[in-house]
């Protein structure tokens, strides 16, 4: 039986097809554990490639009120990194797509770097997107990860010089996540002129897929912005649909078909 | 010794631990701040607004009766004469000035207690910036008559709802600002807290306490003090006071943490927490075993938060300065302990620098000590008359 495939295979099967990826954010824990299970499965059924989970942080500086509120929710349930360990454990044979978490430093320096990319290993989770670990800060994650195979997913700003931008390139794998904009996360406009003139740059430091986050939350961006990179990915919009809808009755339909329609390439 | 290095360490302690949208903002800040801050023109600039401005040099007073009463030779480093009431203005004349000298429009700011917001707010009338000060509900509610400051001087204050709407809380919200409006935005960051530069500039700016207290008091005594003490949340004023006397080891330094209600609702991150990263700092934090920041308490909004700056967590790995607890009770009795017997109200952070001479002059008869008196106390007339009313209803 095939388990979870890796970033590096899944970008190569949608290269294959012609495929944009389309990535998908939730908190871990929202609204409860048993949730995020189902949702997990959910979206992928409904066709996500990836799925970012984040870990619920106390002070989650870069995030937007949707993503705050959510996280903060998720963490007055008792989500933790020990449980959020043992839930993929336990979906290892129903999940197919690459996991890549999406965390602050505190919870896994404090879980002990080492141990926490052990564990991700064990737990079948293939890359890691630490908000507040600059490259600067990252030798010892570094080597960590490269122990046990975790990618380490950087990110890159409209306000990212060149300089810069090559030395996190050669930080990075899996694929790069291009900030659409400066700011939080959620949801807004973006511009996607300066962004694809931004991406040319970066598409020639390196082989790595870059992938647009922040910001997009209607199918119309979502379109846009697979134009311009390798894939988009939505967080803030997903989060609040879940916060809006599970409390219904078939939540998870629901969900399905919003995703499915978020990707859709059809109608506009 | 170089410290911090050229990464922005004190030992283990501090870094750059920042979202990427605020990169080349730091180091803007930093190679600016490294060209700037010998420079001759600078330096005149900056002392010229702390004496015409801010009322410098403070006195050293020697605090007679509580020395008596106490028998120790106790020396107050009187902070709260400056304009505004506290040694926040040292740091956001140093600040605004470069903000100025970069061209910044705009300028942000967190506040506890309300004295750095309303230090920022003054220095925002002089250089002309539009000011806003994040500052936790709680805080607001605490604090009033900062808030009234504030805006009369202009600036907006906006209220922070989430978590437990206190400073922490504050300092959330000014980063999301910051990395939101970061092209056009100066964060005047009010202690030596979060990424490198700010807990050295923070610290540079503020050090002109320990320079002037050290030159006070040689003039005064001939000779060091046994003991430095000072009240410590983020750290700037210990910070301030502490650093020019570094290197004089038979100085004693003493900072002194919120200790709160008790062990574990407090604000005392190096005698309770465990190394961490928060606020772009590697440094002592109060968290579970998840990583996740505890709520804390003091009495004292200004102390209200549960990290430390990076160069007090290095202090204290090092042994260079000792770290202990006085509760909201004790610091309390040291606010009226000052009023009493100098005529001095202090702030009820440096209340908690009062509170433990008392504990100090058991161990320590007839030494010669310096406190940072960091604040006036007349933003905290309301507060301790309600915990005083409650010890009064509570025992009738």
């Amino acid at each position: 039986m095939k388990n979870m495939i890796t970033l590096k295979e899944k970008f190569s099967q949608l290269k294959k097809q012609n495929k944009k990826a389309f990535i998908a954010y939730i908190p871990f824990g929202f609204p409860t554990i048993k949730f995020t299970k189902g949702i997990i499965l959910t979206l992928q059924k409904a066709g996500v490639d990836i799925i970012e989970l984040g870990i619920p942080f106390s002070d989650p500086i870069a995030d937007g009120p949707i993503i705050q509120e959510a996280t903060s929710i998720a963490l007055s349930r008792g989500a933790n990194t020990t449980k959020l360990f043992a839930l993929l454990r336990s979906l290892k044979k129903d999940i197919k797509i690459p996991i890549v978490f999406m965390t602050y430093y505190n919870p896994v320096f404090k879980f002990g770097v080492d141990k926490f990319f052990n564990n991700m290993n064990k737990a079948g989770a293939s890359g890691i997107l630490t908000v507040d670990l600059p490259i600067d800060e990252s030798k010892e994650y570094l080597k960590s990860a490269r122990k046990s195979n975790i990618k380490t997913i950087f990110f890159v700003t409209p306000v990212t010089p060149k300089l810069r931008a090559k030395a996190i390139t050669k930080a990075s794998g899996g694929f790069i996540y291009y900030i659409s904009v400066t700011g939080t996360t959620g949801m807004r406009n973006i511009s996607y002129a300066s962004i694809a003139k931004h991406l040319k740059e970066i598409k020639k430091m390196s082989k790595l897929p870059v992938c647009i986050g922040f910001g997009i939350h209607s199918r119309k961006q979502v379109k846009e912005v697979s134009r311009i990179s390798d894939g988009a990915i939505i967080g803030s919009a997903i989060v609040k649909f879940i916060k809006e809808n599970h409390a219904k009755r078939n939540f998870l339909n629901k969900l399905e078909k919003y995703v499915k329609a978020l990707k859709s390439k059809d109608r506009n | 010794m170089l410290i911090p290095d050229k990464k922005g360490y004190f030992g283990d302690f501090g870094g750059k631990f920042m979202p990427e949208t605020l990169f080349s903002c730091l180091d803007e800040l930093g190679h600016f701040y490294a060209k700037i801050k010998n420079n001759k023109k600078f330096k005149e600039e900056f002392t010229f607004y702390l004496k015409e401005y801010a009322g410098r040099p403070t006195l050293l007073y020697f605090a007679k009766n509580l020395s008596k009463n106490l028998r120790m030779k106790i020396y107050l480093k009187r902070e709260d004469l400056l304009h505004t009431g506290a040694h926040k203005i040292n740091n956001s004349l140093g600040q605004a000035l470069l903000a100025h000298h970069m061209g910044k429009k705009r300028i942000i700011a967190e506040t506890g207690a309300g004295q750095h917001g309303v230090s920022a707010a003054t220095v925002a009338r002089l250089f002309n910036f539009q000011c806003d000060v994040y500052m936790g509900e709680e805080d607001i509610r605490r604090q009033r008559m900062n808030v009234f400051r504030m805006k009369t001087l202009g600036a907006r204050v906006i209220p922070v709802k989430s978590g437990s709407k206190t400073l922490k809380d504050a300092c959330n919200e000014a980063m999301r600002d910051w990395v939101t409006n970061v092209r056009n935005t100066y964060y005047l960051i009010g202690s030596t807290f979060g990424s490198h530069p700010y807990p050295m500039i923070v610290r540079d700016f503020q050090s002109v306490i320990g320079k002037e207290a050290k030159r006070q008091i040689l003039n005064k005594e001939k000779r060091l003090p046994d003991y430095l003490i000072a009240c410590v949340g983020g750290g700037s004023n210990a910070m301030g006071l502490f650093y020019p006397f570094y290197k004089d080891k038979r100085t004693k330094m003493i900072g002194v943490e919120a200790g709160g209600i008790n062990r574990n609702l407090n604000s005392a991150s190096l005698n309770f927490g465990k190394p961490g990263v928060l606020h772009g700092a590697k440094t002592y934090i109060l968290q579970d075993k998840f990583g996740q920041v505890k709520a804390t308490h003091s009495v004292a909004a200004g102390l209200d938060y549960p990290g430390v700056g990076p160069e007090h967590s290095f202090y204290k790995e090092s042994g260079r300065a000792k770290y202990v607890t006085i509760n909201d009770k004790e610091a309390v009795e040291g606010f009226k302990m000052l009023s009493e017997l100098e005529g001095i109200i202090p702030a009820l952070e440096s209340a908690h620098a009062i509170a433990y001479l008392k504990k100090l002059a058991k161990k320590a008869k007839g030494s010669l000590t310096v406190v940072c008196l960091s604040g006036r106390g007349d933003k905290d007339l309301e507060i301790v008359q309600e915990c005083i009313d409650k010890t009064l209803n509570s025992k009738s």
